[in-house]
């Protein structure tokens, strides 16, 4: 299985590459790069976290949302299904590759921001968070395209998703909302908990049992997530846009 | 090699049926075709049979074991072919039959299916840029990349022009005397008088009549020789009962003393067998 995984992965990223996914992550960190290249010190250290943040989430959705209407487009989920690949490993290279992808823009825009503006990280925690917070996005964004018809359903879905998720955060970044009752109560929302694993890779981030709260709720949450609902639809999702 | 007992099926939204408790089997080394109009139960069998659809009633068994029983490894052994061409249409058509190869054991020569198929110099080509009948055939070639010993296939020449629908043909009457078994479902009824061994008519689910074209022909034909001869710059035709035929006097003497334009047997085609048995059209269909 590892071998045929391994192979699999590779493909789903080739065809990243050729559907210029790979190119459009790269602009996006670009565009990011140098809107943060103007701002001062003070301001990058509060927004480098939620660009990071921004692209492990949003832009996770996005990316796989994508992908996985192309497929649906050319119907070549049927000549997946026919080989001797099983839906696990199915499921989990789109999960491995689409993870992988998205970690790259982090991973470049991180690297550029130490390297030229002296930004302080810390790697392990951060490697940790970006992984944490791209894979569970990814498999949302997986789960949101077994509902999604279309193009336009992919997009509907993942801003609507955003929106209702980005705007509790951005009312406790603001203050409108406060107070730690709400911060744990909001940890339910992924994209707060993502927040909190990879603000814990900048230096300065206290650990409180709300990083541990975030952790596991999105590691065990996207292991309930794939274990009771993303792989057990899978063949669902494969048949009825399979175009056969 | 395979077995079908008492299949039925039906669609989660449907109330009724699609598949109605069919019954066949294919032999070993066997073409074995699936003539239906649209929407009659083809590729739902199909479907079935090669175990993307599931939650059907019935038994089936491929090489005496349960369809059921077999793991993923079950598609080392086939190789299948849909309707739609299907394939990364932004990848090359070696990029595509490339990662397709890595994911079997058994691996077959690409170059010379390539080159069977005449794709072997588009090869480098994206398949976005081919047309629908190099799709088709890049199909085939995705069929056959793991060297299979069963093949099922999906209208296999439709969209195709005569001459490739010919090299496809010459290939799966190949893959069969090299010992290899053919399932086609297809509503085009000169593949299926061309290639089947045995034909399954098959209507609202049900299997009206199944033999070999031959038989079937014989079963249903006219039995009949029917000659067109010339007499003062007219054609004459005349119709004798082929029962006897060589000692009928009439027919005898018109050999002898007539110019002959045609001489038919009353055989009947496949399509007239299928409208006369099932009482539905095929190319309402098409």
């Amino acid at each position: 299985m590892k071998s045929r995984l391994w192979i699999l992965v590779k493909g789903e990223l080739q065809r990243l590459n050729k559907y210029n996914m790979t190119f459009i992550s790269i602009l996006v960190a670009f565009l990011w790069g140098v809107m943060l290249f103007f701002v001062n010190a003070e301001i990058l250290g509060t927004l480098l976290p939620l660009v990071i943040l921004l692209d492990a989430t949003m832009m996770s959705l996005m990316y796989v949302g994508s992908v996985m209407y192309f497929e649906k487009s050319e119907a070549t989920i049927s000549t997946m299904l026919v080989t001797p690949v099983s839906n696990a490993e199915l499921l989990l290279s789109k999960l491995l590759a689409n993870t992988l992808h998205n970690m790259g823009a982090s991973a470049l825009l991180i690297a550029v921001f130490v390297i030229i503006k002296d930004v302080q990280v810390e790697y392990l925690f951060i490697i940790i968070g970006i992984i944490i917070a791209t894979a569970s996005h990814t498999l949302l964004g997986i789960v949101m395209a077994y509902f999604s018809k279309d193009f336009t359903g992919v997009l509907m879905t993942v801003m609507v998703f955003s929106l209702t998720m980005m705007t509790p955060l951005i009312l406790l970044m603001l203050n409108i909302i406060e107070g730690e009752v709400w911060e744990v109560v909001l940890l339910i929302n992924p994209i707060q908990a993502a927040k909190e694993v990879i603000s814990a890779g900048f230096t300065g981030y206290v650990f409180t049992y709300k990083y541990y709260l975030s952790l596991g709720y999105l590691l065990f949450g996207s292991l309930a997530l794939y274990k009771f609902y993303a792989l057990p639809r899978f063949q669902d999702y494969a048949i009825k846009n399979s175009g056969v | 090699m395979f077995k079908v007992e008492n299949l039925k099926f039906r669609y989660p939204k449907n109330k009724e049926d699609t598949i109605n408790g069919i019954n066949f089997d294919i032999a070993k080394g066997e073409i074995f075709g699936f003539l239906g109009p649209s929407g009659a139960g083809k590729s739902t069998t199909q479907m079935i049979m090669i175990k993307i659809l599931e939650n059907f009633e019935g038994s089936i068994y491929y090489n005496d074991k349960d369809i059921t029983k077999f793991s993923d490894e079950f598609y080392e052994d086939i190789g299948v072919s849909f309707e739609m061409p299907i394939h990364f249409t932004k990848m090359t058509a070696m990029e595509n039959i490339d990662f397709f190869l890595k994911l079997y054991k058994n691996k077959g020569d690409v170059e010379s299916l390539m080159k069977r198929v005449n794709l072997w110099e588009d090869r480098d080509k994206m398949v976005g840029e081919y047309s629908k009948g190099m799709k088709i055939r890049l199909n085939i070639v995705r069929a056959l990349l793991n060297n299979p010993n069963m093949l099922f296939l999906d209208e296999p020449t439709n969209g195709l022009d005569p001459m490739n629908a010919m090299i496809l043909k010459d290939m799966i009457r190949e893959f069969r005397d090299n010992g290899g078994t053919v399932f086609i479902t297809s509503h085009i009824m000169s593949d299926i008088d061309q290639l089947c061994d045995r034909v399954a008519f098959i209507v609202e689910g049900r299997i009206i009549e199944m033999d070999s074209p031959r038989n079937l022909k014989i079963k249903y034909g006219k039995r009949s020789m029917t000659l067109e001869y010339k007499e003062n710059g007219e054609t004459t035709k005349v119709e004798f009962p082929l029962d006897s035929i060589g000692k009928n006097k009439e027919f005898l003497n018109l050999l002898q003393t007539k110019e002959i334009e045609t001489l038919h047997s009353g055989e009947t085609t496949l399509e007239d067998i299928f409208i006369k048995v099932t009482g539905v059209q095929l190319k309402d269909e098409e």
